[in-house]
């Protein structure tokens, strides 16, 4: 295995029997649930609504070409720049150098995954310049230096204490662990940040083409703080997040909020297009819009995969997947976590070295039934599977295995002779006791559960014997 | 930016035409589409509706005299200080009836301080599905709609649409997606969930959103 | 008589259930025969290929896949006690066997294949099959019946009608029991954390016995309720079926067919 299916495999034994931590991520989960079913009961038809957002997508993605160019022209047209990222570091670069030539000592940054994807604000700080995470979520886990637990909730894993432990330590002046007077304190704390900083990072939720807008997503306005104080305001989406009408909105924004949190909409749908217009009241000067690839248009050209595109980054699939629910996000050690990036990521970023991501699952479905895009994602886990096999990145155990797999299962009779003699041989462990013990042919089963139930006649045996008898008796009537 | 300060985007167009010669499968037929959204009945009722849900405050007043007297009832509830007030010609107007004790500072000087208690702007529109008020650069600025604690939005009810694709449909007709740098649809004060799930109104944008609507124009 | 559609049924027993758990094919055939089918076994038949095709070895796979086909080409219709079989040979088959002459084929067998549950309630029209079982059951959905094959009230209909049963539903019933093939050992610690999950859930039901359409599921959940001392009991839908009131009749619970752990 990998060195980074290693570190999985380490971690989740470690997060599997930690039972504080599943009954706080249970909790989470049973909220979310709760809402996400009574926001869905508001559509007239939600399985409707998960059609045409399929349908949207697919109509971008497909031609991809077209609407970023179109995107790119109408940017431009309203004053603002777009730039073509093809790696992390082409994106870090652009900006780096944007933020240099800018003088920017401080930036304010809003929710965006890309970034993390990117490692945006190690580059950053490097340069000596300040970076502040707005998001109440991202603000909490930046204070701990620890990367996002979950993609929309990033602070799930902690409890209200934790934060105020933390709060008091780094902002001062906490009393209660009251999470209203948390989010005041923090609030009063990024204030400075967005009245100080020239330069506003955001992420895109979508690229509308035909208006060279992006839309921003967001509940507590950070992003819109972001956009509209500091004088330079970057945006950055990977390449897949354009859409083609500002009418697919209409859709988009209600389904992203019923499935990322259960509300029918969120509180800010903002959508950006240039910097400060000619005759506006304010607004930053420049506006820049970073198209990231980063391995994107390699999964494009898999046509079997490319709809893993449509991912709007709704979170839905990582609260409904028992993995995820059991695990928790750090497990994972990726960017993207749970069902959509146990998929993308060996994508993004090797299947050699993420293969085991695509393993790790049961291959339950349930974030195919709740994603708003209709991506077939346990289906393409298991794709993912295939193409590991088929580039020969499993190990020879395995495939050897799996070849005296299909030679015993093309011969009933071996099938038949090897099923009885792998029987007895177990009953025989059971017997002695030594069962999960590493005398134990079915160890990597019975370390984690009770010894397995071993009958001493198979089916067919037990069925043959009934025909027989059966036979006698007819024959005896006769 | 010229292509050569930006090689990479010839390379990444190069790769996805290459990628889209070959075709994903369409999983659906195309046949009638079913609709989404329950038919919206009785605009008004359902936008008071869901600004309850929505913690968005609705005051409905009969003509635009009465809702400035109404802003200015909800202005003497705040503490002193800077109100920032869109540059409109209503707005001016209005202004006459509301208290001493604020200072008003209009948008024409620039955007709203730091400190502003409140903004007062205009709409482009308001949604009834969802219960939001869209505004545009047009209504204030950027700022206006988020610096402050408190956003008072005065409209009449000639604005209100059924739902967003109406807006956006009527929108694009009036110019407003063209020219705007900025858009928003606002619904309900800011607001989190990041602790433990559990709600907490007033983020980073207005604790409180004041629509105050008026039934017929002058 | 002329008209009448015929009665033979043939029986698929997943390579496990012939191995491991033979009681649920014999209390299949019991229940078949009761209601007036003639369950046969074809002995040709060994694997449907899904433990190789699930672990992305489709090449192995295939040739299982195709042999499936040999082997119940001439049956009318087929029936499996596993919702996941079930779901291989129905709805894989055409992708794994995309290439092959035999995918047409394929495709017109799935459509002839039915789960055990599915076969009652949809085929053979039948909701009380003069079953007995006088104790507190819990359903457990598998993924493969719920999402897969559509199942939801067809088991729990059934087990409605069996006498003297109390049935109750545990929470978050439709969470996956963490099995998945060959995740439970490849990645054992988290399937025996999901199996904890769910094992926890089931007992919370306050039920006797936890039942499923799924041999492989039940074994997991049994698994993990042994290991935690559990007094709770794992039982198939077709054992639970089989079940009736004559006391000592073959299939009741007491006789087991020398199982030991």
């Amino acid at each position: 295995m990998s060195t980074a299916g290693e570190q999985f495999l380490r971690k989740a034994a470690e997060k599997s029997v930690d039972l504080e931590h599943r009954k706080l991520i249970r909790n989470a989960i049973d909220h979310y649930s709760g809402s996400v079913g009574r926001g869905r009961a508001r559509f007239l038809d939600w399985e409707e609504a998960r059609q045409r957002s399929h349908e949207i997508k697919w109509e971008a993605i497909n031609h991809l070409d077209r609407y970023l160019l179109e995107f790119e022209q109408k940017v431009k047209d309203r004053g603002g720049h777009v730039f073509w990222a093809e790696t992390s570091e082409d994106a870090r670069k652009y900006i780096a150098d944007l933020a240099t030539r800018q003088s920017v000592r401080r930036v304010v940054k809003s929710k965006s995954m890309v970034t993390e994807e990117i490692h945006l604000n190690p580059a950053l700080e490097k340069l000596g310049i300040e970076v502040f995470e707005t998001d109440l979520g991202e603000f909490i886990v930046q204070l701990r230096n620890e990367p996002p637990y979950h993609i929309v909730t990033p602070a799930m894993h902690l409890t209200r204490s934790d934060i105020a432990a933390l709060f008091k330590e780094k902002l001062g002046n906490i009393d209660t662990d009251d999470p209203p007077h948390l989010v005041a304190a923090a609030r009063v704390a990024l204030r400075k940040a967005f009245f100080s900083a020239e330069m506003g990072i955001t992420g895109a939720n979508f690229l509308v083409a035909d208006s060279g807008m992006i839309a921003l997503t967001s509940n507590e306005g950070n992003a819109r703080l972001c956009s509209s104080i500091p004088r330079i305001h970057v945006a950055i989406a990977g390449i897949e997040k354009v859409i083609p009408r500002t009418e697919d909105l209409a859709v988009l924004w209600p389904v992203l909020a019923t499935a990322g949190t259960g509300q029918p909409i969120t509180c800010y749908n903002t959508l950006i297009g240039g910097p400060r217009g000619p005759n506006e009241i304010d607004g930053p000067e420049e506006f820049h819009v970073v198209l990231l690839d980063n391995g994107r248009s390699d999964l494009l050209a898999d046509a079997e995969q490319r709809e893993v595109l449509n991912c709007i980054r709704c979170g839905a699939c990582l609260n409904v997947c028992p993995v995820y629910r059991t695990v928790g996000g750090h497990t994972y050690g990726t960017t993207y976590q749970g069902p959509i990036g146990s998929v993308l990521t060996p994508h993004l970023r090797g299947i050699k070295e993420f293969q085991h991501l695509s393993s790790a699952s049961s291959l339950c479905g349930a974030c195919t039934e709740t994603c708003p895009v209709k991506i077939d994602l346990h289906h393409h886990l298991l794709h993912n599977r295939r193409n590991a096999v088929e580039t020969r990145n499993r190990s020879r155990l395995e495939r050897m295995g799996f070849k005296l797999w299909r030679w015993i299962m093309l011969g009933p009779q071996r099938f038949a002779l090897l099923g009885a003699m792998a029987r007895s041989g177990l009953r025989a462990i059971n017997g002695l006791g030594l069962a999960g013990t590493v005398l134990d042919p079915a160890r990597s089963w019975t370390k984690d559960r009770a010894p397995l139930r071993v009958p001493s006649k198979s089916f067919r045996a037990l069925w043959q014997e009934q025909e027989t008898t059966q036979g006698k008796e007819q024959d005896g009537a006769d | 930016m010229g292509p050569t300060e930006n090689p990479g985007r010839e390379r990444i167009l190069a790769r996805m035409r290459q990628a889209l010669t070959v075709p994903s499968a369409k999983h659906w037929a195309s046949g009638e589409r079913k609709l989404i959204f329950s038919p919206i009945n009785d605009p008004l009722e359902r936008f008071q509706k869901e600004c309850m849900e929505n913690n968005t405050e609705c005051l409905v007043t009969p003509d635009p005299k009465a809702s400035a007297a109404t802003i200015a009832g909800v202005l003497a509830s705040l503490p002193p200080g800077e109100v920032f007030v869109q540059d409109s010609r209503q707005l001016r107007e209005m202004a006459s009836a509301w208290p001493y004790g604020h200072t008003f500072r209009w948008s024409l000087e620039g955007r709203p301080g730091e400190a502003s208690q409140a903004t007062i702007t205009k709409a482009e529109a308001l949604v009834a599905a969802t219960g939001s008020v869209l505004v545009s650069a047009a209504c204030g600025g950027r700022g206006a709609s988020v610096v402050a604690p408190v956003h008072i939005v005065v409209a009449g009810i000639d604005q209100l649409v059924p739902n967003l694709e109406s807006a956006f449909a009527h929108q694009r007709e009036r110019g407003t997606i063209s020219q705007n740098s900025f858009l928003c649809l606002i619904t309900g004060s800011s607001r989190t969930a990041d602790i433990e799930k559990v709600l907490v109104m007033g983020a980073h944008g207005p604790r409180r959103l004041v629509v105050v609507l008026s039934l017929h124009s002058e | 008589m002329s008209g009448e559609k015929s009665k033979q049924i043939a029986m698929f027993i997943p390579c496990f259930v012939d191995q491991m758990s033979p009681e649920v094919g014999l209390d299949m055939a019991r229940v078949l025969r009761r209601i007036g089918y003639y369950p046969e076994f074809r002995k040709e038949q060994t694997c449907c290929g899904q433990p190789g095709f699930n672990t992305g070895y489709w090449n192995e796979a295939r040739p299982l896949a195709e042999r499936f086909v040999h082997v119940f080409r001439s049956a009318e219709i087929v029936v499996c006690p596993s919702a996941s079989c079930t779901t291989m040979v129905r709805n894989f088959y055409s992708e794994l066997l995309a290439d092959s002459a035999l995918r047409a084929e394929a495709v017109e067998l799935g459509r002839r294949v039915f789960e055990f549950s599915e076969f009652l309630i949809k085929v053979a029209a039948v909701t009380d099959v003069g079953a007995a079982f006088p104790h507190r059951v819990t359903y457990h959905d598998s993924c493969h019946g719920l999402r897969e094959l559509h199942l939801k009230h067809e088991p729990r209909e059934l087990l409605r009608y069996v006498r003297g049963i109390e049935l109750v539903e545990m929470p978050h019933v439709e969470d996956c029991c963490g099995f998945g093939g060959t995740f439970a050992t490849k990645f054992s610690m988290i399937s025996a954390a999901m199996g904890d999950t769910k094992a926890g859930n089931a007992e919370s039901s306050g039920a006797e016995y936890v039942t499923s359409t799924d041999p492989s599921c039940l074994m997991q959940i049994d698994g993990i309720l042994r290991r935690r001392n559990s007094g709770m009991r794992i039982i198939h839908l077709a054992s639970i079926l089989a079940q009736t009131e004559a006391p000592g009749a073959p299939g009741n619970v007491a006789s087991s067919h020398g199982m030991t752990p």
